[in-house]
């Protein structure tokens, strides 16, 4: 097992830039996660660690060796494809054997150890068969079986469960995480699922456009975004964006007044765009929200759809007569609208009028110039204060 | 209502069975409107055989394509099989009694099989046709497999403009190259001479391997970048990050699940030397053991006074039989890698 390191990566082609000077470390034994939406350069990033693609500048390390100019077969990586990959010539036995024959381990170490990695993967009884006769999720095992037996430094996987069906995709992924866990391993894992994302990483790296965003931990991607990306990017449904302009004691957005002191945002100032990002579940009805330690003024909105999904009701709320009839636009960046999660046994009926308020310490505020975030949670000591804030001198 | 089982007036328009019924106006034809598609029994009363075999042919089309089918099977079959057959008789008929041979040979004399090995050693014609068709095919397949992996996988710039050169060099008449390759087969290399003795590649089977797998090869460029460019990357990948070098993964990977492009080419190619006339006939002076192929071979029971025409018939068919063996064995392997290499993208 090993570190890798990656040094100022860019990758062009022709003109177009694929990978823009991405920097990160992966620390041995972790399981890193690249996410990001198609084309963000997150399979070309993989590919440079790989060996499959040579980066046009910066340099890769793999423990504390730079393998930039090594062609994949000496770095001691193993690769887990999208598409599987398994050579259809071979069967499953001569497929999972295919890297220790070709380094010439005697037959009967190579019969062992293959032995052991389809264990792993529960393969047994399955070593003569072909590629084509197996299942998707039986191919994909010995996909991975095929990674594992050669002990490899750094398990990279491309996006191994999109081929996989529903059910059988959040299967394998318990399974990936078991075998994260018993092989120690240092996995980079590539996904455009977010979930997978969530649920699997030590570290998520957020890419979009061919630039790192953000790399942390799940939960610090969920609750601090550093941008507008990461922050639209990671859950769903997507948190609400409401464009607004910073004034005097507060942001002031088409429908609704936010009372906060601009002078704790900095990098921006009095008339500035500032846009407020809250997430489904931070938005409550009035009179569910007295266990909130900080809502805001009561919000006027009128309830339009309701999708009920089972544990939770996703209600989408317009903010104005002027929404009305322009659903058509994603209700995550209209201005005018906003979504709400609440528990199914809530009380509430389309085309309803209700007063909504939103959790304070949940807020997020970004510059709407940059995209950058300027402050999570609008509640801390000073705010908690009575008379210091601008809201509670307005009301 | 009429009665459906009255006799039908040929130029009654109305229609016979249904006039109650709103009739389609374009079934009123100008003939007068038999209604010889509707109504079969009725209908074949007032029509002659001709009539008769095109209303069914329109009706059931697949008979008569079956028809055409056989036509020109058989018109196919009988000009490529019937001069065969015409060779056998020749052979079969002793010599000195070859008139009027049309189904049936003059008498019967199956020894000519034997006697073409006796006359001359027709045997090491064929050995030398053999490494010479052989050697080619393994140069072509070796050298195409290359560029059919740059051309099929691999972006470069000039890649199409390269690859219409290459194509255009097959259009190329043999003859054109003919006098400088001559030229240069008959100059003494002096690092030539361990293997040749005089130092000239004329009469080796250089001298024919050469210029023929040139030839040849763009045929075989062509079909193998068309098999290795449906290769899916990720096989490729996945043989490189498994401890291969984009050559290895191009012998363990791509070329074996591309065996029935590598079949067609290589058997292609064994076939066009082999039965190769231009070069075979000049880049040797015909001797057996200066490499000659069996064109030479049959050309040599051409005597000064005599043709030993039966036995050049004879010999012809021996030369024939490798090739039509060959020809059988690997279509079943190109059959058999068609449905066995099902690959999952």
């Amino acid at each position: 097992m090993a570190r890798v390191r990656l040094e100022n990566i860019t990758k062009r082609y022709g003109d177009e830039t694929a990978v823009d000077d991405i920097s990160l470390e992966v620390e041995d034994g972790e399981f890193v996660t690249f996410v990001g939406p198609s084309g963000c350069g997150k399979s070309t990033t993989m590919e440079t660690v790989a060996g499959l693609t040579e980066p046009t500048e910066g340099r890769v390390y793999i423990g504390d060796d730079d393998v930039t100019g090594l062609a994949p077969k000496d770095r001691g990586v193993a690769m887990v494809f999208q598409n599987i990959a398994l050579f259809p010539h071979m069967d499953v036995y001569e497929n999972i054997s295919f890297g220790l024959r070709l380094r010439k381990y005697d037959d009967e170490e190579v019969r062992r150890r293959v032995e052991e990695a389809a264990d792993i993967v529960q393969l047994e009884g399955m070593l003569d068969r072909m590629p084509a006769e197996m299942s998707g999720g039986q191919q994909q095992r010995v996909g991975i079986a095929r990674a594992i037996v050669r002990n490899p430094d750094v398990f990279l996987m491309d996006e191994p469960l999109a081929n996989l069906d529903a059910k059988l995709r959040v299967h394998m992924r318990t399974e990936l995480q078991r075998l994260h866990r018993e092989l120690d391993a240092t996995v980079i894992y590539v996904t455009h699922d977010q979930a997978e994302a969530m649920t699997m990483s030590n570290r998520i790296a957020v890419l979009n456009d061919g630039k790192l965003q953000q790399i942390a931990p799940p939960l610090v991607c969920y609750n601090e975004p550093t941008n507008l990306f990461v922050a639209g990017f990671i859950g769903s449904p997507s948190m609400n964006f409401v464009e607004g302009t910073l004034v005097e004691g507060g942001l002031e957005t088409n429908n609704f007044t936010i009372g906060l002191d601009p002078g704790r945002l900095s990098g921006v100032s009095i008339g500035d765009d500032v846009t407020l990002g809250v997430r489904p579940e931070d938005v409550h009805l009035t009179q569910y929200a007295d266990s909130l330690a900080a809502p805001t003024d009561p919000i006027d909105a009128r309830t339009d759809v309701l999708e009920p999904m089972g544990d939770e009701v996703f209600v989408y709320l317009l903010l104005s007569e002027a929404a009305e009839g322009s659903m058509d636009q994603d209700p995550a960046t209209s201005p005018n609208q906003l979504l709400m999660s609440v528990t199914p046994d809530t009380e509430i009926e389309a085309n309803e009028d209700v007063d909504v308020v939103l959790d304070r310490s949940k807020i997020h505020l970004f510059d709407t110039a940059t995209g950058d975030a300027l402050l999570h949670g609008l509640t801390d000591r000073s705010e908690r204060e009575p008379g210091t804030t601008p809201t509670e001198a307005d009301s | 209502m009429s009665d459906p089982n009255a006799p039908t007036d040929p130029n009654d328009t109305r229609g016979t069975d249904d006039g109650d019924r709103p009739r389609d106006p374009t079934l009123h034809r100008p003939d007068g409107g038999t209604n010889v598609l509707k109504e079969g029994r009725d209908a074949e009363l007032d029509r002659g055989p001709l009539q008769q075999w095109a209303a069914d042919s329109i009706q059931n089309p697949e008979r008569v394509y079956r028809a055409l089918f056989y036509v020109a099977a058989i018109f196919f079959l009988f000009t490529t099989l019937f001069p065969f057959y015409w060779l056998l008789m020749v052979a079969l008929t002793p010599e000195g009694q070859l008139q009027d041979i049309v189904f049936t040979p003059n008498g019967f004399n199956p020894g000519a099989f034997v006697e073409v090995f006796e006359v001359i050693p027709f045997h090491v014609y064929m050995f030398n046709s053999f490494v010479i068709a052989l050697a080619s095919t393994a140069v072509v397949l070796v050298i195409a497999s290359l560029a059919g992996y740059a051309f099929g996988r691999l972006e470069f710039p000039g890649r199409t403009p390269l690859m219409l050169l290459v194509l255009i060099i097959s259009f190329f008449p043999p003859a054109a190259f003919f006098i400088p390759l001559n030229d240069l087969f008959n100059t003494s290399f002096f690092f030539l001479r361990p293997i040749t003795g005089d130092g000239t590649l004329y009469n080796t089977p250089f001298a024919l391997v050469t210029p023929l797998s040139a030839i040849f090869m763009p045929l075989a460029i062509f079909i193998l970048t068309t098999f290795y460019s449906q290769i899916p990357d990720g096989l490729e990948d996945a043989a490189r990050v498994e401890g291969t070098t984009r050559l290895g993964a191009l012998f363990r990977v791509i070329i074996p699940l591309s065996a029935p492009g590598v079949a067609t080419a290589g058997v292609l190619t064994f076939i066009a030397v082999y039965n190769e006339f231009f070069f075979s006939f000049l880049m040797t002076d015909g001797q057996p053991q200066n490499w000659a192929p069996i064109l030479d071979g049959i050309l040599a029971y051409q005597g000064q006074y005599e043709v030993l025409y039966h036995l050049m018939a004879a010999a012809s068919i021996i030369g024939v039989i490798p090739v039509a063996i060959l020809v059988v064995v690997a279509q079943e392997k190109i059959v058999s890698g068609l449905t066995a290499g099902a690959l999952k993208e």
